[in-house]
C-alpha cells in the first residue's frame, strides 16, 4: 500500500479518464453545436463495441478490422439518428433534443439486448504480463489502449482546429444565423459533426469494451460520469471536458481505498453539484450570454 | 380478476402520484427535473424504515414526505443559478447519488439485499379486503394531490408560477419573487413524490436500490409529455397509458407463453423509448394538448 500503489491506482485513473474524456468529448461537440445533452452517447459507444464483438464473432480475431467495424457502425448510426430525428429537432427547445435522446438511450438498449441477450462478451486479445517499472504495476494493454485514446482525442482536435470544415463547426457553435448569413452550409456541418460522433464515441466503445466486458449496459454506465465531465469542463469547451475527465478519473481511482467502490461512482455526481455550486457555468466555461 | 384490478388501479395511483408532482415542477412552473426518482426513492426508504422499528405509518409517511422536501431544498438552490441543461444533469445525478447512498449504507438498508417485511396497512382486514382498503388510501391521497395541485395552479401563486415559467424576467420586473416560490415548489413535488415512495414500499413490502434507477423518472416523463404537459388530466391519461404498456406487455405474455420475460421486458422498453422518441416528434403537446414544445 505505499506510493507504488497510488501510483498504479493514477495511471488507472488516466486511463479511464482518457474513455470518459472520448465520451464527454461526444458530448460536447453536440452540447456546442447542437445544444443539447445527448443521453444516446452512452449507447451510441455500446453499440460500437458490439460492432466489434459481432466481427470477432464472425471469426476474425484482427483488432484492426474489429475497430473499423466499430468506426464504421458508429458513424452510420450516428448520422442515421441526424438525419432522422435530429435535424427534425432542430430550433426546437433544448429539452425536446434531450428528451428524444433519452428516448433513443432506451431503445437503443433494449433492441441490442433484444436482439444479442444480456449476456457479455468479452474481446479475447493476448494477455500480458504487467511490467513493473520501480515496482508500479503498468498494464501493457492499458497503455496501448490509452494511446489509442489520446490519438483519438488528438485527431478531433486536428479537425475542430486546423482544417476548413472544423472552422466551419466552431462557427455554428458560435452562433448559427451568423454562420448560415456567412455562407456555411450548416446542414453540412451537422452531418460532418454527427460522423465525428459516430467516430469517437465508437472509439469510446471499443477501448472500454477491450478493458472491461462488453454488456448492453457498457456505455450507459459511463453517461453520468461523461456528463460530469462535459459539464465541470464547460459545455462548448472540448478541451475542457477531456481535462476534467482525466481529473475525475485520477479523482475516482485514487478515492477508492478511502470511500469504497460504491461511492467511488458518486464521487463524480458530488464533484458535479459542489463545482457548480460555486461555479454555476463549469470550471472552464463562460458566464451564459443573454442571447 | 377484481385482485388483479385493484393491484394495477394502485400501482396506477403510485406512478400518476409522480406524474403529478413531476407536472407540478416542469409543467406548470418549468423547472427540468431529471431525478424524481431519488424523492421516491428517499420516500419509500424513509417510511419502511419508520414503519420497521415500530413507528406508526401516519409517521413514516409524514417522514417520507418532510424529508424529500427536505432533499429538495439544495436543488431548488441550484435550480435558481443553473441554466436549464446542467439542471437536467444535476438532478439525474442527484437521483443517482440517493441510489449509490441507499446501496452503500447497508447498516440503514442492508444495501442491494434489500429491505423485506415492510409492514402493510390493514393487513389485519385478511386478504383481497386488505388491499381494496389500501386501494382507498391511495385513491384518497390522489384525490388530496390533484386538489391540492388544482388549488395551487387556481390561487395566486399558482398565476405566479406559471409566469414564471413563462417569462421569468418579466416577473421579476414586477417586483414578484421567483427565486421563493420555485424552492418551494420543487419540495411540494418532491413531498408528494416521497408520499408516493411510501405507499409503494408499503404496498410492495420490499424495496431494493435497483428499483429506483433513472429509469423510472424517464417512464414518469414519458407518461407526462403523452398525456399533454401542464395538465393535470394529462398527467393522469399519460399515466394510464404507461401502466396499459407494463399491463399489456404482461398479457402479452400470458399469450405467447415462448416470450422469456427477459425479452417481453425489453421489448416493453423499447416500446417506452419508441413512444418518447415519436412524441417528441410529431405529438410535443401529448394527447390533450396546453403547452407547445415540450
Amino acid at each position: 500500500m505505499g506510493v507504488a500503489y497510488y501510483a498504479a491506482l493514477a495511471i488507472n485513473g488516466v486511463v479511464e479518464g482518457l474513455i470518459i474524456g472520448l465520451a464527454a468529448l461526444a458530448i460536447n461537440l453536440v452540447f456546442a453545436v447542437a445544444r443539447f445533452p445527448n443521453a444516446a452517447t452512452g449507447d451510441l459507444m455500446t453499440v460500437g463495441a458490439y460492432a466489434g464483438i459481432a466481427v470477432q464473432q464472425a471469426g476474425s480475431r484482427n483488432l484492426w478490422l474489429q475497430g473499423l467495424a466499430a468506426v464504421g457502425t458508429g458513424m452510420a448510426l450516428s448520422v442515421a439518428l441526424y438525419i432522422v430525428i435530429f435535424r427534425a429537432l432542430r430550433g426546437r427547445s433544448m429539452l425536446s433534443s434531450l428528451l428524444a435522446s433519452i428516448g433513443l438511450a432506451i431503445l437503443l438498449r433494449s433492441l441490442l439486448t433484444l436482439f444479442v441477450g444480456p449476456d457479455q462478451y468479452v474481446f479475447r486479445i493476448p494477455m500480458a504480463r504487467p511490467w513493473r517499472p520501480m515496482g508500479i504495476p503498468i498494464q501493457p494493454n492499458d497503455l496501448w489502449l490509452a494511446g489509442i485514446a489520446f490519438a483519438a482525442v488528438a485527431a478531433s482536435f486536428i479537425v475542430l482546429y486546423l482544417t476548413p470544415i472544423g472552422r466551419q463547426m466552431r462557427a455554428v457553435a458560435d452562433s448559427l444565423t451568423l454562420a448560415r448569413t456567412s455562407g456555411i452550409r450548416v446542414d453540412r456541418v451537422l452531418v460532418a459533426l454527427w460522423l465525428m460522433v459516430g467516430v469517437v464515441t465508437a472509439v469510446a466503445g471499443m477501448v472500454l469494451g477491450i478493458r472491461t466486458v462488453v454488456t448492453p449496459e457498457l456505455g450507459w454506465n459511463m453517461l453520468l460520469p461523461a456528463f460530469a465531465a462535459a459539464v465541470l469542463g464547460g459545455v462548448g469547451s472540448p478541451v475542457g471536458a477531456v481535462v476534467a475527465a482525466i481529473v475525475l478519473g485520477v479523482a475516482q481511482e485514487l478515492s477508492t481505498p478511502f470511500l469504497g467502490f460504491t461511492y467511488k461512482i458518486a464521487l463524480a455526481f458530488a464533484v458535479l453539484v459542489a463545482i457548480l455550486a460555486v461555479r454555476p457555468s463549469g470550471l472552464f466555461g463562460r458566464a451564459e450570454r443573454v442571447r | 380478476m377484481l385482485a388483479y384490478l385493484v393491484a394495477v388501479a394502485i400501482i396506477f395511483g403510485i406512478y400518476a402520484l409522480l406524474t403529478l408532482s413531476l407536472d407540478l415542477h416542469y409543467g406548470f412552473t418549468g423547472l427540468i427535473n431529471f431525478g424524481h426518482v431519488g424523492f421516491f426513492a428517499i420516500g419509500a426508504y424513509t417510511s419502511a424504515i419508520a414503519t420497521l422499528n415500530g413507528l406508526p405509518y401516519i409517521a413514516g409517511f409524514t417522514a417520507a414526505a418532510a424529508l424529500a422536501a427536505l432533499a429538495a431544498w439544495p436543488l431548488g438552490l441550484l435550480a435558481l443559478r443553473l441554466r436549464e441543461d446542467y439542471l437536467a444533469i444535476v438532478t439525474l445525478a442527484f437521483s443517482e447519488i440517493v441510489r449509490v447512498i441507499v446501496t452503500a449504507e447497508k447498516w440503514l438498508t442492508r444495501g442491494t439485499q434489500g429491505l423485506p417485511d415492510i409492514p402493510r396497512p390493514f393487513a389485519s382486514l385478511g386478504s383481497g379486503y386488505a388491499e381494496i382498503a389500501y386501494l382507498g388510501l391511495v385513491a384518497i391521497i390522489v384525490l388530496a394531490a390533484v386538489l391540492l395541485i388544482r388549488h395551487l395552479i387556481k390561487s395566486p401563486f399558482g398565476r405566479l408560477i406559471q409566469a414564471i415559467r413563462d417569462d421569468e424576467v418579466t416577473v421579476t420586473a414586477l417586483g414578484k419573487d421567483p427565486a421563493g416560490a420555485k424552492i418551494r415548489i420543487f419540495m411540494i413535488g418532491a413531498a408528494i413524490a416521497g408520499v408516493a415512495g411510501a405507499l409503494y414500499a408499503h404496498y410492495i413490502t420490499y424495496i431494493v436500490p435497483d428499483q429506483f434507477t433513472p429509469l423510472v423518472t424517464f417512464y414518469v416523463w414519458m407518461a407526462m409529455i403523452l398525456g399533454g404537459v401542464g395538465r393535470i388530466s394529462g398527467a393522469l391519461l399519460g399515466t394510464a397509458i404507461l401502466i396499459s404498456i407494463f399491463e399489456g406487455s404482461r398479457m402479452l405474455r400470458d399469450l405467447f407463453p415462448g416470450i422469456l420475460q427477459v425479452e417481453m421486458a425489453n421489448l416493453r422498453l423499447a416500446l417506452v423509448g419508441l413512444l418518447l422518441v415519436m412524441f417528441v416528434l410529431y405529438r410535443p403537446n401529448g394527447l390533450l394538448a396546453s403547452r407547445s414544445d415540450p
